[in-house]
């Protein structure tokens, strides 16, 4: 007997170190990446690391799941101007737009996510300028020739858009922060947040939570 | 024989996810080689020394947290209900005199916190199930009733409440959380 398969849809942005963890847990079952911009402070919602007893929790927080899900997380030097400051919109349209120019499934987006939160929350490495994009694609498996069309691609209004819109589909759902997963059971679309709800996701979409490292994928990372 | 590793849980009856954690750490008591203390807190407290918000005053953040408690309340088997209205139970009415009652009966309780349990249990019950009232004094005593006190001991509770003593009892668990760097419940 053939189930067919549930789609869960994945929004997140390289800036947060919780969806670097809910990303590389999420690999159970077929994944729908969104990369997306988080949502603006017009919101109300605000990034959590502005509440001091919370940055501290935090930075403990995720030094625990790091070793616990074997995600090399490691903060950068100054994460006020990582995340803040310089963050990561043209990261996130790098992104998008290696997502749009990649034929075949989406190996390459996976990978140059990866290689991206890698160079911020792993290597304290820039993510802003060309050159880092460039680094991070090449290390993904890109093609100079692929890297320089994507980097084209990535200033164009149709990947702004693109990304404008992801987000906007996030918020569609309700988001208010990142990782968010969406998962679509029976036709309606049950929101999870956080890297930590994959126990309940696994409970609502009748799979079998292994753990946050269920195939020992870690010891690649 | 390895010790028993402490495992100490600040909790108000406002917080839903509280009563979760609570239940769960609860049943754990017997599973896993811990000792466990519960340190009835005030989380109004908290919020205010740590410059934190209730998530729920951001309206997105309100609407999935209904979702997800309903979702967490069947999974964990918690009888959660949302109050008729939220913000009154929750902001307006608030756990001030719940969470002193709740120290009260820590307070005079001998040999281990069977009580505390209990009365924690059934005012969780009361807000996060039932919809009742946990403000006042008629209220409280219904929940302290249902947890297996004795008329006498929830008059002495009740009056041993409102002392100086257990004021300042409940300020220092939740600036002990504070120390902790509590930022919320649980």
């Amino acid at each position: 007997m053939m189930s067919s398969r549930k789609v869960v849809e994945l929004f997140y942005d390289v800036v947060s170190p919780y969806s670097w963890l809910g990303f590389e847990v999420c690999f159970l079952n077929r994944l729908i990446l969104h990369t997306a911009f988080p949502p603006p402070p017009t919101l109300g919602n605000k990034p959590p690391g502005l509440v001091p007893n919370k940055f501290l929790y935090m930075t403990k927080d995720l030094d625990l799941l790091a070793k616990y899900c074997g995600v090399p997380l490691q903060p950068p030097s100054d994460v006020f101007e990582a995340m803040f400051q310089k963050g990561t919109l043209s990261a996130m349209r790098f992104v998008t737009a290696v997502q749009q120019q990649e034929k075949g499934g989406d190996k390459q987006v996976e990978q140059v996510s990866r290689e991206l939160w890698r160079r911020i929350w792993s290597e304290d490495k820039d993510i802003t300028e060309p050159a880092s994009l460039s680094e991070a694609a090449k290390r993904a498996g890109l093609t100079d020739g692929e890297i320089q069309e994507v980097l084209k691609l990535s200033t164009s209004q149709e990947i702004k858009d693109k990304l404008k819109n992801t987000t906007e589909a996030a918020l569609k759902y309700g988001a208010f922060g990142f990782p968010l997963l969406v998962c679509h059971i029976d036709g309606t679309p049950q929101m999870f947040f956080g890297s930590d709800r994959f126990e309940l996701m696994a409970h609502c979409i009748g799979e079998k939570w292994l753990g946050p490292n269920p195939d020992n994928s870690a010891a690649r990372l």
